[in-house]
């Protein structure tokens, strides 16, 4: 029996992920290429689109902005691709966002963009349905894992019929979630076509061109809801004069309150939210006496029909949404929510448990080499005489900034990718006369780093980087870095070495450690920062749990009660999961949790703490 | 309950909590029903409390992929802490099937020296909570029937199917080897079923 998804045949009903529908549409829709950086909730897609098999090129880039250009390259050719991010990823990858708008494709071209409500695991609620007006391109926004797959199909469509890139963009609830999806028939994937000499349309240097670009964008985009009418991407259900306008995920939750309810209430859902599909909107609202809108995050389609309220016959008609406060800005929206913003009711309070539930915050997870390169770092900066209070460490965007939490409390911030190296700059150039630390990951040194410590190194700028080399991307589920001489799909591959590319650059001392190491590393560490110059110190040792998962743990460790005195000095200092204090106030170590580091038994002053095996 | 079945499925990361609420899902799309889950996948997932939801509909659609507080109509528990932090989501009459594990947070062990912790407390608060008795599986007898903790998950599925008559077995090992791909996983998995099956009869004999 097949039990592969991407494999099973026409008609088959099925239940998938979000994103696993979005793989599957991408066949179906006979995409050639799919690539994308990893970021949650988006990473699915690409991962999924890996176990196929060869047939497509299914790979990660080195960040958003070259998989998307990547993405553009093919479709210029003629060539159907997909290309995927979380949010954040696409403000890098704006900058070839608004030109692909001017140049226009010839194949198909979607780009996935999953935004976070909540937020989830994302460093902002970003909206980037502003990406619509921005860049002057459609937005279509699937609701579930059925939509997910067939919208997916119908970008690709949509985006040869219009000759525009098309954002496929959805939220966490909808990329995570799984629902039943029928499958359709796969195509051939459409590979390079042609390509023909056209400056006009894609070089950006003559000042004229680009101003009939624009002209040509805007007719295009005008076209946009005649040209889709025949993809049904809009719905109207029910034919009450209480009218909903809603999209996404908030279209689940306004079906299951109505279908409970059973009330007479019309459901107005775009698939298409940008450009407005003003005809269809204009049809749909007609006799509407209330009009509710329920969308997450920011007032956009609120805001439209605010703004076209003349043209849709609204002008007299109150319209309902953020913009008075009946639905919050911030946080997801959930079923109940949406149920009191229809209907008017409040929940009543809901019992609390008698016991307070310490909360649970992500930890660094047991034997991570990351929580030593830390401890290391900071046993650094006493050993070489300064306080850990006048000593900033930059951090950046990974697993590692999950520092920030107790014991460690490492990281001084956490902003954007790249973000360590550069702020760090701009603190030192600013008068800051302390040491200053940036701390930054492998894949995250390859995806922005490289061009601050460029600047670090040009500008004579002091600081210390730790490159926390764990050889994988492993916040997102452990893709492929550049530093790998072999894909996921097989794929051989050119291995960038980060010590060529440090080296390269002329940074003063380039020094590479194993950071279980501790003492070493710590000595290195107040080494460097007490010299002058921009001193890199790569802490190398793989990921713990990519390393458990393909060659089993080194070890376990294990707690003598007898000689544990309850000190904690063991977790005080790690921190490490596997660790907690049992019921009589001694600590026990979770056997099967343990990776077998050895760090914990450092700190033991009874040594209590020995191998298990 | 109506024609739809809300479960919550309350694990830390890394225990299986996703694995068991992609078999239920599979196993609900492989019966015919109706079926939407709601999980929290990434950085929380490992070590960090995982909360997924599964929504099934018989004979009925089910559109949102998670509910709101009071309206599980079961609590599925591979962590005992965790099961008491979403124990608001049981409704009335619900039923709990809770592992009696505990992995307690670091926030919680750093504050130990202050007062010694008691973790038979979340026990005691799961029952005075629950108006329909837990049943609770011990996971060292799951390492002892399938010769892994890791099964624990499929020792709560396996009660869950014995309570709520939902699946066959049949499809129950479908889903498995979907879900589970390895053969070994698969074998110590179905072992822990079957405990859990056994485990949660004798609750209701008992009864
Ligand atoms: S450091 Fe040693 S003695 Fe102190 S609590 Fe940990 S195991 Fe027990
Ligand atoms: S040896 Fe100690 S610090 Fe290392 S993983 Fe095991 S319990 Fe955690």
């Amino acid at each position: 029996m097949e039990l592969n998804p991407l494999k099973m045949s026409k008609g088959i009903r099925v239940a998938l992920m979000g994103n696993e529908a979005i793989a599957r549409g991408a066949l179906e829709a006979g995409v050639a290429l799919a690539v994308g950086y990893p970021g949650t909730p988006s990473s699915e897609v690409i991962e999924t689109l890996q176990r196929y098999g060869s047939e497509i090129y299914a790979e990660w880039a080195v960040n958003e902005k070259v998989a998307l250009e990547i993405g553009i390259g093919a479709s210029i050719g003629g060539a159907r691709s997909l290309v995927t991010m979380k949010g954040p990823g696409l403000n890098i990858a704006s900058d070839p966002l608004l030109s692909a708008a001017y140049s226009g494709v010839d194949g198909g071209l979607l780009i996935l963009v999953a935004d976070d409500p909540g937020p989830i695991t994302t460093q902002t609620e970003q909206d980037s349905r502003w990406y619509g007006p921005l860049a002057k391109l459609p937005i279509i926004s699937p609701s579930n894992s059925q939509e997910a797959k067939d919208f997916t199909v119908k970008g690709i469509e949509l985006s040869e019929r219009l000759q525009l890139p098309i954002i496929l963009r959805t939220t966490t609830r909808v990329n995570h979630s799984i629902g039943e999806v029928i499958l359709g028939d796969r195509k051939i994937p459409k590979r390079y076509q042609k390509f023909e000499k056209n400056p006009e349309r894609f070089v950006r240097a003559g000042m004229s061109w680009n101003f009939e670009r624009h002209k040509w964008l805007d007719s295009r985009l005008k076209e946009t809801e005649k040209i889709s009418e025949d993809l049904f991407l809009n719905s109207l259900e029910g034919d009450g004069r209480k009218c909903i306008v809603t999209e996404g995920i908030g279209y689940q939750y306004v079906k299951e309150s109505v279908s409970m309810e059973n009330r007479d209430i019309r459901i107005i859902k775009l698939g298409l939210v940008f450009p407005p599909p003003l005809n269809f909107l204009a049809r749909s609202l007609e006799g509407c006496n209330e009009v509710l809108v329920v969308e997450e995050l920011d007032p956009f389609l609120e805001l439209t029909i605010r703004s076209y309220a003349k043209e849709l016959n609204l002008l007299n008609v109150k319209i309902k949404g953020k913009i008075d406060g009946f639905l919050p800005l911030e946080g997801e929206l959930s079923p109940e929510i949406v149920r009191s913003f229809i209907f008017g009711k409040k929940e009543e309070d809901v019992m609390k448990t008698e016991l307070h539930v310490p909360s649970r915050p992500p930890p660094l997870c047991p034997g991570c080499p990351h929580r030593n390169s830390y401890l290391a770092i900071l046993t650094g900066i006493s050993k070489a005489g300064f306080k850990r209070k006048d000593v900033p460490i930059f951090g950046d965007i990974g697993c590692y900034a999950l520092s920030v939490y107790p014991p460690l409390s490492a990281i001084w911030t956490e902003h954007s990718m790249g973000a360590s190296i550069s702020m760090a700059i701009g603190m030192k150039l600013s008068g800051f006369d302390k040491p200053v630390i940036a701390t930054i990951g492998d894949s995250t040194f390859f995806h922005t780093g490289i061009p601050p410590l460029i600047e670090a190194v040009n500008k004579r700028v002091d600081m210390l980087v730790v490159i926390l080399d764990n050889s994988v991307i492993a916040m997102t589920g452990h893709q492929a870095t550049p530093s790998w001489s072999e894909t996921e799909t097989g794929r051989k591959t050119k291995e960038i070495k980060i010590e060529d590319v440090v080296r390269g650059i002329g940074v003063d001392e380039l020094r590479i450690i194993d950071p279980y190491n501790l003492d070493e590393m710590a000595s290195a560490v107040a080494e460097l920062l007490k010299k002058k110059g921009v001193n890199v110190l790569i802490a190398r040792a793989p990921c713990a749990i990519y390393e458990q998962r393909r060659k089993g743990r080194p070890g376990y460790y294990t707690v003598k009660e007898d000689l544990c005195t309850g000190c904690l000095a063991c977790i005080r200092a790690t921190g490490c999961p596997a660790l907690y204090v049992t019921e009589n106030g001694k600590v026990r170590i979770i056997e099967d949790d343990c990776y077998g580091c050895g760090l914990c038994a450092k700190y033991c002053p009874t040594d209590a703490i020995v191998r298990g095996d | 309950m109506g024609n739809r079945i809300n479960i919550l499925i309350s694990s830390v990361g890394g225990q299986g909590g996703l694995s068991l609420s992609r078999m239920i899902a599979v196993a609900s799309g492989i019966s015919g029903y109706s079926v939407a889950t709601g999980e929290t996948l990434g950085m929380a997932q490992r070590f960090g409390s995982v909360k997924s939801f599964v929504r099934i509909g018989l004979g009925e659609k089910v559109y949102s992929p998670v509910f709101s507080l009071r309206e599980a109509d079961y609590l599925l528990c591979l962590e005992l802490i965790e099961c008491t932090r979403n124990l608001g989501y049981l409704r009335e009459n619900g039923r709990t099937i809770a592992s009696l594990e505990v992995k307690p947070p670091i926030s919680m062990s750093l504050e130990a020296s202050k007062s010694k912790p008691n973790y038979s407390q979340y026990i005691e608060t799961l029952k005075s909570f629950a108006s329909n008795e837990i049943i609770f599986i011990d996971p060292d007898e799951v390492r002892r029937a399938a010769g892994t903790i890791k099964a624990v998950n499929a020792a709560i599925l396996g009660a869950f199917v014995s309570i709520s008559n939902l699946f066959e077995d049949k499809v129950i090992l479908e889903s498995m080897r979907e879900v589970l791909g390895s053969e070994k996983a698969i074998e110590s998995s179905r072992k822990a079923y079957e405990l859990g099956k056994s485990l949660a009869k004798n609750k209701q004999s008992l009864a």
